[in-house]
Order: structure tokens, then C-alpha cells, then sequence
């Protein structure tokens, strides 16, 4: 990401959200280095999906020796279809070298150049992710819509208006959630200078709790010590489950009625802490950082 | 040749004092992995919970699987500790000349570079393999006989073979090709497979899948074969396989040092 | 080690219409190239080099001379074996180099200037161990010879640490070092200067022009710097795009292309203005001091002429600069690459 190119033609406007020609310019910027590696996106979007295949297979031997028909509520088309979803949902929510770009811009000193310049960095950054996520839809949609009409059969009949309508929104709140998530993470290396642990640490929980691996629903037998909340309700109460398991159980129709407002409320919510949170450690931590006057 | 083994252990005591050097980094290192590795194994637990066995007779259950899991964690702890390090650092060897060095010593060039840097953390899953392995053998309703107890370690050393033949082949297209792609990536995508035990894949598209990967790029070979061997009872097909998975070793060993050495002469130098 | 019999005369190098092409693909600039570029990528090729001849004695100090992109680590790369050319032939000490034979790799070394060759992890002293085992050298040998180096470039106080805390200076000393502990027949050094400051360059042409005297060392140096080559060695080869300019003393270069002389006058006072370009050559006015450059058959005539019609303090006669006739050879030869007129005079202002 180069960010520093772009973060200079950024610097002619100030405020909260940067210029629109700016922000157009880094998009074309973006969509040529893609474009660059040419074989290398192609193959790259097609090969993130065979760690799928090998899910399928596993879950399709699972329900082949249990005899059972579904299991936590999925079929075995359902759990294929609950997989490609959650692909789709991470196309959002996922924002490589976030956390990472963040720390080592806190580390190196590069972040000096926003707490001088009348520029929100926070903004910036969302901005620019922004355009990083529209480029990498434009060059992916092609083998994301290959994969998903191949697996057409897997999926159930297309759910009815609103609930895509929810579904859309709950898309755009997850990669607005995922990067305050993410961003917050990353200016941890205010504090400390060993982040990367920690953001690995985040990884780890984020794939479990968050429906990466399995749908949380299958969590639902797990009892905690209290009575008649499973371990699929408490983990349901976090917001690692928005970045990848939420939006697919809508789709499936897992999820529906007031259940479906409840969690874009509890989604929301998170977004609202996150961005607070988010903001709140900015400008603690630069407080900090100026202290030092490196 | 004596001399190789001193210059391994040259590498080795060097990686090793710099590992205790920074220490902290070291154990966060090893304890992320065996993070990892636990969550795999509480996963495991949960499929546990819905079903007795991984596809229908296939002899999968719940403790031979986890000695499948714990010979995965042996071979490729080994794999990540012995060549990993180095052959990821074959791209920026590339790209700063470092390969130019190497080519101009006396000595095997493949050698030099799948074996000059190693990374101890990823021992402490090997460590657990074994543990697990132990677990899980201590609760077969019958022990594996002797003959299936030789065979296991060899076994693995195949294992590691063929593995370490997929990372010089890949090693090898990267010195073609100056990619900068990490090896990592495609090593992830292709060792994904291996994963599960291969009878996990069946049906109209699992069958040529599993053929693809036991016959064409035998990882499917890399696990199951040393797991199958204690856990699965002795069998005239299982032993077919056991010849296979070592004629697969010698292959996989022979045909990259081919590949690598065609790549070396083909090489461009291109930096600077 | 010495196997003079596998060498017939004594040529260490022998280099026969040697070339080297590359093809390389143009990045595409701008989106639409960028999007033309999935489906088709302009490429070129590169000469890197142009049937190159050379030969090279034993004992030899031979400095490869050109700018940037000339072909001269091209050029030591093919000798060292480390790519294959598209054409020609090329043996050291008898090998043929891209065959990469252990027996041949024991014979040579190879330093690239700024590119670490030792163990960037590794304390330089276990590098030097790591040197013994690869190349086999017997351990009284090794340590009388890693002793003597050591002590001749002043580094024994850097041994203990790992190479990737010390300067550049001090790096390039212990890549000298180690490329010198199994004794090669042949050196191959690629600027090994550049980027060192004027004290360390020094120090290491003092080390190269000892070592080579003492052991007999035939080497290859390529450069850019006009400093290496005076310092450092009688033979030059100037290289440029790929081809051979001039190969011989360095003395010759002054003769070969150029034929003027620079007469520097120190003048009691200033001339006037237009005064000194009566003379009709090209001169340089500061002051009271006048450069003038005069074709060297007519400086017996013309050096009278001059003295008498000035009040002269102080007259000096010299050759044009060596830099400035190399600038001029490879201006003259970037040229004719371009396809311009190149019959210009080098040194002829």
C-alpha cells in the first residue's frame, strides 16, 4: 500500500473526510498496482477458495458417518453455502495489514507527519481502505461470481427484499466494523512495541469466535456455567461474529424476524463503542507519542 | 559428507544462540503456534461432538484421528523448523544477490539454500504431536503391533521427503521466476489438503481429487500413510500404500533436485 | 593448487565473443496500459553484453572501467560462473565457468561491492569457520592466513560481532578477508569501493595492490571511479553498452584519444576580455589564471608565442584529465548508441 504517494496528494485539503479528486486519484493508483500483478490476482482470489473445498469434504464425511441430517440447524448444502458467505463477508470485513501498517507507522515515526499536518489520519485511513476494498471488488467480482453461480445448487431459494435489504446492511456495517476493529488494534504499539503477538493473538480469537471456522450456531450445546446460556450466546454477544458469521446466517435465513433487528442493533452498537473506542485511543496515544518528541 | 553436517551445525548453533538471545520473542513465538494448534483441536473436539467417526467406515474416529492430527503436527513441525525459514527466505536472496553468493561456493547450492536457517519455536508443536500421539495411542482398543511401530518413524522421515521435494519445486520457481509471491501462500494452499485424512474424499469429485493428490502431488500420502499405519489395522492395501509413500519419498527428492538444478542454470541474476 | 599444467600458456582468462541478452518487459504506465497490460506486455531486449574478447595473464591487476549498466558485473558474473551467456565462449583457470565445477569454484573469489556476501546473522569469526569448512582449507593454513589479513586491515576488535552492526567500511574489510582465506588463484571484484568513504578506499587499495604483489593473485576490478584504476593498476578495459572501448595501459588512453594538451598560465595580471582567444584555442579564463587546450603538435610552436605576449608567473603543461577523456569515451559512445555523430575529439572543449 502506498501510502505515503497517496497520503501527499491528501494533504492539499483538510477537514474530516479528504477531497473526492484526491480520493479518485488513489483509487487509479490502486487499481494499476493490482493490475500489475496480473497472474498473480487471478489465480490468488480463485485459490482462496480451496481451503473450502477441503471444509466440504470434511464436513460432508462428518455427516456421512453420523447419520444425521443436520446438524446446529445446517444441512450439509447449507454448511457449503454458509462457507462461501462467509467468504463473501470477509471481502468486507478482512483489512490486510491494517493493524500491521498502523503499528509500524507508530514505530517507525511515520505517523509524525499526521499529528503535524491538519489531517485526520483516522479518516485517511478509512478512506483509503475504501478505495483498496472497491479495487479488489472490481477485480474479484469475476471469480467470486464464477465460484458462487457454480455452487448455485448449495444455495437455498434467494430470501425475500427486506431481509436482503438487511443483509446489504449488514455487509457495509461489517467492514465499517472490521476496520475500527482493526485499526484500534493497531495503535496498541503506542504502548507496546511488540504488537505483533498481539494482533496475532486478536487473529486467533477473530477466527474462532467470529464463524470463520464453523457456524457459532454449532456452539449452541456447549453449556457455560449459567443456566440456559450456551456458549453460541455468549459468543453471539461479541463482535468477532459480525465479520463473518452474521451476514451469512441472515442470507440462510438462520436468522430472522426480531432475532434479525436485535443483532443489527448489537451490531450497530459495536460500531458506535468501536468507533469511540477507536477515537479515544488516537488521541490518548498520540498524546503520549508527542511526549516523547522523537 | 562430515562436512555438511559441520556447516548444518555451524547454522544451527548460530540460530540457537540467537534464538535464547531474544528469548521473549522465542517462547511468544512458540506459544502462538501451540495457540494455533489448540484451536484446531477444540474444533476437532466440537465434530467430535456431532458424529463418531469422519466418513462412513473409513476407521476415522475419535483417537485415530487425533493420532492423525498428532503425526500432521510431527512432520510438519519438523518441516517448519528444518526448511521452512530458508526456503521462504529464497525470494529476497533472489532479489538482493544473495543466491549470486551461493553459486559461487563449493558447495551444493541446494544444500545451502534449504538449510542455512532454521526456527526452533515450531518444535513446541512437534512436542505436542508427540504428546497427543501418545494420548491418543494409549486409548486404541487394540495396540499396534510391532511391525507397525518400525514402519511409523520411517514413515515419517517420508513424509518430511516428500514434503521437502514441494518446497525445493516451489523453490525452484521462484528462482525462475523471481516471484514475489511468498512460498508460504501456495505451501498453505497445497498442504491445506493434507489436513484431513484422505478418505474424506470421495464422490464424483473427491475420488480424482484424492487419485490427484496420492498419485500426481502425493501429499495425501504425507500424513495418512504413518497415521494409518497405527491406527488403522495392517492390510494388504495398507501396506501397498506404505510402498508407495516410500517410492513417493525417493521420487519427490530425486525429481526436484532435477527441477532445482535446471532453475540454477537458467538463473538471471537480475539484481543490480 | 597451482596446477599450471592444466593452463597451456599462462592465460588464467580467456573470453571469446562472450554476449549476454536479456528480455525484459516494460512496466505499463497509466490505467489503460495497466488494463492492456493483462493481455499482452511489451518487451524488449537488453544487450547487456556485445561479443566481448579478452585476455587475461596470470599476475594481472586488470581494472574493468565504465559507467553504470555498462556490462561489467555482467561481465564477472559470466566469469564467475553465476549465469550462462547467450553466446560465445569463455575459460578461467581452464574452466569453463558456468559449469559451476566445485574444482573451479575452490580456484576464485568473488566480491560484489555493497552485497553482503557473509552470514548477515553470523559474527564475521564464524563466517571465516563456515569459509574453512566450504572450502576445505586445511586449519593450520587457514588460521596463520585469517591471522595475517586480519592483522594487515586492523579488524581483529570487529571478529565477535555479527556483520549486520558493522559499517559498510568494516564489512567490506571482512568480505575482503574472507574471500582470501582459501588463497584463490583468481579475484573478482566488483566495485568494491563504492560507497566507502576516502579513508577506507585508501586502506583498501594499499590491501589489494599488497595482496596482489605477494601472492600472485591475477584480478579483475570493475569501477567507475578513475581513482580505483590510478591507484591501483597498469591495464585498463573501458567498457560501455556492452562493448569493449579500449583495452590497454593506462598511460595509452591519454595518447590514444586525445591529441591536445592543457597549458595553464598564471598571469601576473587578469588579460582583457577577447585577449587570450586571439590564440584561437579554446581556453578558460578566472583571473589572472588561463587554461588553454593546444594540439600537441603545436605546443613547441605555440608555448613561445604565448609566454612572451604575457607577463607569466607560473606556466604548467599536462595531459587533459583522465576522467574527463573517459567521460568523453563513453559520452562518445552513448552516441553512437543514439545514433549520433560521434566523431568528436575526446578532450577538445
Amino acid at each position: 500500500m502506498s501510502t505515503t504517494a497517496n497520503s501527499e496528494s491528501l494533504h492539499t485539503s483538510s477537514g474530516w473526510f479528504p477531497g473526492l479528486r484526491s480520493w479518485w486519484r488513489m483509487l487509479i493508483i490502486c487499481l494499476e498496482e493490482r493490475l500489475a500483478y496480473r497472474s498473480d490476482f487471478a489465480l490468488g482470489t480463485v485459490m482462496r477458495f480451496l481451503p473450502i473445498v477441503t471444509q466440504v469434504f470434511l464436513w460432508t464425511a462428518v455427516f456421512a458417518a453420523s447419520s444425521r441430517t443436520d446438524i446446529a440447524g445446517y444441512s450439509r448444502d447449507n454448511i457449503v453455502a454458509y462457507y462461501l458467505l462467509t467468504m463473501v463477508t470477509r471481502a468486507f470485513s478482512s483489512m490486510p495489514s491494517l493493524a500491521g501498517g498502523i503499528s509500524r507507522s507508530i514505530r517507525d515515526g511515520s505517523v509524525k507527519k499526521y499529528l503535524i499536518q491538519p489531517i485526520d489520519y483516522i479518516g485517511f485511513l478509512l478512506a483509503s481502505r475504501i478505495a483498496h476494498k472497491l479495487v479488489y471488488y472490481i477485480v474479484a467480482i469475476l471469480p467470486f461470481a464464477a465460484v458462487l453461480f457454480f455452487c448455485r445448487g448449495y444455495f437455498p431459494p434467494a430470501p425475500d427484499g427486506l431481509t436482503i435489504a438487511a443483509y446489504i446492511l449488514s455487509l457495509l456495517l461489517s467492514f465499517l466494523l472490521g476496520f475500527f476493529l482493526e485499526a484500534t488494534l493497531g495503535m496498541i504499539a503506542f504502548w507496546f512495541l511488540e504488537v505483533s503477538s498481539i494482533i496475532f493473538a486478536y487473529m486467533l480469537f477473530q477466527y474462532l469466535l467470529s464463524g470463520h471456522m464453523f457456524p457459532i450456531d454449532m456452539l449452541a450445546d456447549i453449556p457455560t456455567g449459567i443456566t440456559g446460556v450456551s456458549l453460541a450466546d455468549v459468543v453471539r454477544l461479541l463482535p468477532f461474529e459480525y465479520t463473518a458469521y452474521f451476514p451469512a446466517a441472515v442470507w440462510l435465513g438462520k436468522i430472522t424476524g426480531w432475532e434479525l433487528v436485535r443483532g443489527l442493533l448489537i451490531e450497530i452498537t459495536w460500531l458506535v463503542i468501536m468507533i469511540g473506542v477507536c477515537r479515544f485511543v488516537w488521541w490518548r496515544g498520540t498524546k503520549r507519542y508527542s511526549g516523547f518528541g522523537g | 559428507m562430515r562436512r555438511y553436517i559441520k556447516i548444518f551445525s555451524t547454522f544451527a548453533r548460530a540460530c540457537l544462540v540467537r534464538d535464547m538471545t531474544f528469548r521473549v520473542n522465542f517462547l511468544l513465538e512458540c506459544l502462538t503456534s501451540l495457540g494455533w494448534m489448540s484451536m484446531n483441536l477444540a474444533f476437532y473436539l466440537l465434530i467430535f461432538s456431532f458424529t463418531p467417526e469422519i466418513g462412513r467406515g473409513s476407521g476415522w474416529s475419535r483417537e485415530p484421528f487425533f493420532a492423525f492430527v498428532a503425526t500432521g503436527l510431527i512432520i510438519n513441525s519438523i518441516v517448519q523448523t528444518l526448511f521452512m525459514p530458508s526456503a521462504s527466505e529464497l525470494t529476497e536472496m533472489v532479489r538482493t544477490g544473495g543466491l549470486d553468493s551461493v553459486l559461487v561456493r563449493p558447495l551444493d547450492a541446494q544444500f545451502l539454500l534449504s538449510m542455512h536457517r532454521f526456527d526452533f519455536s515450531s518444535m513446541a508443536n512437534g512436542l505436542v504431536g508427540l504428546g497427543l500421539l501418545s494420548w491418543a495411542v494409549l486409548r486404541f482398543p487394540v495396540t499396534p503391533p510391532l511391525i507397525a511401530w518400525l514402519l511409523y518413524p520411517l514413515l515419517i522421515v517420508c513424509g518430511v521427503a516428500i514434503l521437502y521435494g514441494l518446497i525445493i519445486m516451489l523453490a525452484a520457481a521462484t528462482i525462475l521466476m523471481g516471484r514475489n509471491q511468498s512460498l508460504y501462500d501456495f505451501w498453505f494452499y497445497i498442504t491445506n489438503f493434507s489436513r484431513y485424512p484422505a478418505e474424506i474424499y470421495a464422490g464424483p469429485w473427491g475420488d480424482p481429487l484424492r487419485s490427484f493428490c496420492t498419485f500426481v502431488i502425493p501429499i495425501l500420502l504425507v500424513v495418512n500413510v504413518p497415521a494409518g499405519t497405527l491406527a488403522r489395522p495392517l492390510s494388504g492395501e495398507s501396506l501397498g500404500m506404505v510402498v508407495l509413500t516410500f517410492a513417493a519419498a525417493g521420487i519427490s527428492v530425486g525429481l526436484s533436485r532435477v527441477v532445482f538444478q535446471a532453475a540454477l542454470a537458467r538463473y538471471r541474476s537480475a539484481s543490480s | 593448487m597451482y596446477n599450471s599444467s592444466e593452463t597451456k600458456s599462462d592465460l588464467i582468462i580467456e573470453v571469446n565473443d562472450l554476449a549476454k541478452e536479456y528480455r525484459v518487459y516494460d512496466k505499463p504506465e497509466g490505467l489503460w496500459a495497466s488494463v492492456r497490460g493483462l493481455f499482452h506486455r511489451k518487451n524488449r531486449i537488453i544487450h547487456a553484453l556485445r561479443g566481448v574478447n579478452l585476455s587475461v595473464g596470470r599476475g594481472e591487476f586488470l581494472a574493468m572501467l565504465g559507467p553504470n549498466g555498462a556490462g561489467k558485473t555482467t561481465f564477472l558474473k559470466l566469469l564467475s560462473g553465476i549465469i550462462t551467456p547467450t553466446r560465445g565462449t569463455a575459460r578461467v583457470l581452464g574452466h569453463v565457468p558456468w559449469d559451476r565445477a566445485d574444482d573451479f569454484r575452490r580456484r576464485f573469489a568473488l566480491v560484489m561491492g555493497q552485497k553482503n556476501q557473509l552470514w548477515w546473522d553470523l559474527p564475521a569469526a564464524e563466517s571465516f569457520r563456515l569459509h574453512q569448512e566450504i572450502y576445505r582449507i586445511d586449519p593450520v593454513r587457514f588460521a596463520k592466513i585469517r591471522d595475517e589479513l586480519v592483522d594487515m586491515l586492523g579488524v581483529s576488535h570487529l571478529l565477535g560481532q555479527p556483520v549486520r552492526e558493522l559499517s559498510l567500511g568494516e564489512r567490506m574489510k571482512l568480505e575482503l578477508i574472507a574471500a582470501l582465506l582459501h588463497e584463490p588463484e583468481v579475484l573478482f571484484l566488483d566495485e568494491p569501493t563504492i560507497g566507502l568513504d576516502v579513508v577506507a578506499q585508501h586502506t583498501i587499495h594499499e590491501f589489494l595492490r599488497h595482496i596482489q604483489k605477494q601472492r600472485s593473485v591475477t584480478v579483475v576490478l570493475t569501477t567507475h571511479y578513475m581513482k580505483d584504476v590510478a591507484a591501483l593498476c597498469e591495464r585498463v578495459v573501458v567498457v560501455t553498452h556492452g562493448s569493449i572501448l579500449y583495452d590497454g595501459s593506462l598511460e595509452q588512453i591519454v595518447d590514444r584519444f586525445t591529441t591536445h594538451k592543457v597549458v595553464t598560465l598564471d598571469l601576473e595580471n587578469a588579460p582583457a576580455p577577447g585577449e587570450m582567444e586571439r590564440f584561437g584555442f579554446s581556453c578558460e579564463v578566472h583571473g589572472p589564471r588561463v587554461s588553454l587546450r593546444i594540439d600537441r603538435s603545436r605546443i613547441a610552436d605555440v608555448l613561445p608565442k604565448l609566454l612572451a605576449s604575457q607577463q607569466v608567473r607560473d606556466v604548467s603543461v599536462e595531459d587533459v584529465p583522465l576522467e574527463e577523456i573517459v567521460a568523453g569515451l563513453f559520452r562518445g559512445a552513448a552516441n553512437r548508441q543514439a545514433g549520433v555523430d560521434p566523431e568528436q575529439e575526446v578532450g577538445a572543449v
